[in-house]
């Protein structure tokens, strides 16, 4: 046996910079400093601070100049319940801002095995490449004969040509290569880093792959309280009624509901609810037997993650991944769709040309409401009949996009943002869009503090920068949420205007806390058993400190800050924190929400009470310095001179 | 005798096993140095673990007496003082579940926590089970009796 103590276990306190430049092909380490890590969190918190630090404003998103950082989660590879989650942190080419992207699957722990807790890309390869990084040794490979090709063959060669079929990958698809505004990178093949084009990104470099394998050791600062800790936490979060939904029915399980509530988004966000929605929802890819397989990412326990077989003479043979909630949503409701096989058909095809299915649902669904308007004519829709419901013309639009094949496929390549300037008209009005990246399919005009969350999300309208689910106060856990913040459990209910900034800012704080640890956001914002309190605890045991649920909530708190001076820093202001058009001028149609908006003047009241908060001027909503420097970040950004 | 058992099919690839072995053998939070392994093949996955051979092949090949049986578990274990590291045992395991522990310089393979298997503990999802084969296999007879007596009645 070895005497001496082996070389490849590494403390979790000793966090480790791997970084890749793709114009020189140097790569070297670096090592983090604890302060660093114990202000920001890690993860998430400290690619927000080497993304400001690293790249000026005014930077192209898709030049070399721009890095893309891999992050995962402080306590990723350890046995703390569903940690194993990854950030991916790049300025973000449709949107001109931040954007942070999550994803699970294995690659996050993989890395962090190898020997790294960030992985740093800048440049651009002078062709197309991949990068290898096994354990200590780090390869940049030709990848010519990987270029144009999807993601699933693509993960097959790369396993195939380096003779392991445990290695991680995180690959783009054509759409990617073709920087694409919404193309995604797919990792450990069947999980999804999507939104904002975080795909161009890595194309742009010409980096269509990377791949990880490793070998070494983590070890924590307090072993046997750590452990016990996570396995009673693992425990707690399998026993949540949250988290046993998820199991068995998945993210789309909650389509009755929203159907219900009158809060499901169709028909390119005009409608609230379409007939047969039962199509859509979880419950009828298991009764229907769609449903092959529920897979955890690293370490979970939930396992809401899907893996689905169909056989359609029509729409061809689906065996794949999900589809998630959101993509049975904006692939199918927003299309006004509800055949089964053929959203399987359209979430495999997004899947393997790696692009975003929230995006493409919603940049499809506002180019056939064009159509029906006449905004985009026959002509243009170069022989397709794009009015809603038309799942073959949807089909064939995804694989023009991800090609930028045609005028209309290079057009919708760009976003609705872009697009609905190009078509011009009225088209703005319904381009679901805020920030320049399509809203998830959440209605705002109904729920409060999402409205308010989605407009002040860094990244754009969506529910993945935070997640406010407990206004709605469905469950005891919840209500208890909504006590804690505002001291009253009457506050639990999501069409109230009151106290909706101090429900944001808290669900921010934690959700940034929950995912710079590497946390599934659904632990602790949708079921709740991990929280403020147990994550503290586990991050004072792996680092062997002493550490209070606020100084975790306050970790979240800075990593907001930093990634609204971000924003600031490239003249983003409070007009930026706005809502689609049509979420802000047009009353929800019918149901039980009916007649209800989140118009100018509500979200001006949110944000005045948001901003106040945060100690942000109130005018243009950039952190005042007084703030920074309360928050003991005053070395880290600055974008208001001194007083 | 009581043995590890695998229901594959409920298996979600979450790795708890991977990491509580790891931490329970090691002391750190390493897959590879796990005694058990969880293989993934695209929405099917599978923990692969020593099944404790009655003729063993790793104890049959092992030079120094190092791969034992010990009859008080009773277990396949590996005596680590003892292993000289030939890598014999984890040539002849037709099931790959004797692996190399770079680290510590010896062959591994699970001795089920000397009857107590820490990852049947950590499995939540109901893939691993540690239960006398007599009450296994009286299981499974029972439901085979009761899928003729459905089909009888049927």
């Amino acid at each position: 046996m070895k005497e001496s103590d082996a070389m490849n276990i590494r403390d979790i306190a000793a966090q480790r910079i791997l970084n890749v430049d793709l114009d020189t092909g140097q790569v070297n380490t670096e090592d983090v400093s604890r302060r660093d890590l114990v202000r920001l969190l890690g993860g998430r918190g400290l690619a927000a601070k080497f993304l400001y630090e690293r790249i000026p404003a005014g930077t192209d998103p898709l030049g070399p100049e721009n890095v893309l950082i891999w992050s995962p989660g402080t306590l990723s590879g350890t046995s703390a319940p569903s940690s194993g989650r990854t950030s991916v942190t790049c300025k973000g080419p449709a949107t001109g801002l931040y954007l942070k992207v999550s994803v699970g699957g294995h690659l996050g722990a993989e890395l962090k095995y190898a020997g790294y807790d960030y992985l740093v890309i800048s440049g651009r390869a002078p062709h197309p490449v991949y990068l290898w990084v096994d354990d200590d040794r780090v390869e940049i490979r030709p990848a010519q004969h990987l270029w144009g090709k999807g993601t699933r063959e693509t993960d097959d060669l790369i396993k195939a040509e380096l003779d392991d079929d445990e290695i991680q990958t995180g690959i783009i698809g054509p759409a990617g290569e073709n920087k694409v505004l919404f193309s995604c990178i797919m990792v450990s093949r069947y999980n999804s880093a999507s939104r904002g084009g975080v795909g161009a990104v890595m194309g742009s470099k010409n980096l269509k792959a990377v791949a990880v394998r490793g070998r070494g050791a983590l070890r924590v600062a307090r072993p046997k309280p750590y452990f016990d800790l996570a396995a009673r936490m693992r425990r707690e979060l399998a026993a949540d009624a949250g988290s046993e939904s998820l199991y068995n029915w998945g993210t789309s399980g909650s389509i009755p509901g929203l159907d219900e509530m009158g809060m499901l988004a169709a028909y390119n966000f005009s409608q609230v609810t379409i007939d047969n929605s039962e199509r859509l929802s979880g419950q009828y890819l298991v009764d229907e037997g769609y449903l092959t397989g529920r897979e955890s990412c690293f370490a979970c326990s939930t396992a809401c993650h899907r893996y689905v077989k169909s056989h359609s003479d029509r729409w061809g043979d689906v065996d794949d991944s999900g589809p998630e909630l959101e993509t049975m949503m904006s692939l199918g409701a927003e299309c006004g769709l509800t055949d089964t096989e053929a959203v399987l058909r359209a979430n495999h095809l997004c899947n393997d040309y790696g692009l975003d299915t929230i995006s493409a649902g919603h940049v499809i669904s506002w180019a056939m409401e064009c159509y029906e308007r006449g905004v985009i004519s026959p002509e243009q829709a170069e022989g397709l009949e794009l009015g809603f419901g038309n799942a073959e013309a949807q089909l064939e639009l995804i694989r023009r996009i991800a090609f930028r094949e045609g005028l209309l496929g290079d057009l919708l390549a760009e976003g609705t943002q872009r697009a609905s300037a190009e078509v011009g008209g009225d088209s703005w009005k319904w381009a679901i869009q805020a920030k320049g990246l399509e809203q998830s399919a959440v209605d705002t005009r109904a729920a409060k503090s999402y409205a308010l969350a989605f407009a002040v999300n860094p990244r754009g309208p969506d529910h993945l920068m935070t997640e406010t689910y407990a206004e709605f106060g469905f469950t005891e856990e919840a209500r208890e949420v909504i006590r804690k913040i505002t001291g009253d459990e009457k506050y639990a209910n999501a069409t109230l205007l009151e106290k909706r900034a101090d429900i944001v800012r808290w669900h921010e704080d934690c959700y940034a806390a929950t995912e710079a640890l590497g946390f599934c956001v659904f632990t602790s914002t949708a079921a709740f058993a991990v929280n403020p309190e147990n994550m503290a605890e586990l991050f004072g045991h792996a680092l062997g400190i002493e550490f209070s649920e606020e100084e975790l909530m306050l970790g979240g708190r800075r990593i907001v800050t930093l990634e609204r001076c971000f924003n600031a820093r490239e003249g983003a202001r409070r007009e930026d924190d706005m809502l689609p058009w049509r979420m802000m001028n047009e009353p929800v149609p019918d149901g039980p929400n009916k007649g209800m908006i989140t118009d100018q003047a509500m979200l001006d009241r949110f944000l005045d009470e948001y901003y106040a908060l945060h100690g942000w001027d109130p005018a243009t909503g950039i952190p005042q310095v007084e703030t920074l420097k309360a928050l003991d970040l005053a070395d880290v950004c600055r974008v208001l001179p001194e007083a | 005798m009581t043995s590890l058992s695998v229901n594959a099919d409920k298996c979600t690839a979450c790795r708890a096993c991977e990491l509580t072995c790891s931490f329970v053998k090691e002391g750190v939070f390493a897959p590879y140095r796990s005694r058990i392994r969880i293989v993934r093949l695209h929405g099917f996955n599978v923990p692969v673990v020593c099944v404790n051979c009655a003729q063993a092949p790793c104890i049959e090949v092992c030079p120094t007496g190092a791969v034992y049986r010990d009859r008080a578990v009773p277990v396949v274990r590996i005596n680590e003082a003892e292993c000289i590291g030939c890598r014999e045992c984890i040539k002849a395991c037709p099931f790959g579940a004797a692996d190399w522990d770079d680290d510590k310089d010896v062959a591994i393979m699970c001795d089920l926590c000397g009857g107590e298997p820490a990852c049947v503990a950590s499995c939540i999802y109901g893939a691993l089970d540690f239960e006398p084969e007599a009450t296994v296999v009286r299981r499974k007879r029972r439901a085979t009796a009761e899928a003729i007596a459905a089909r009888t009645a049927g």
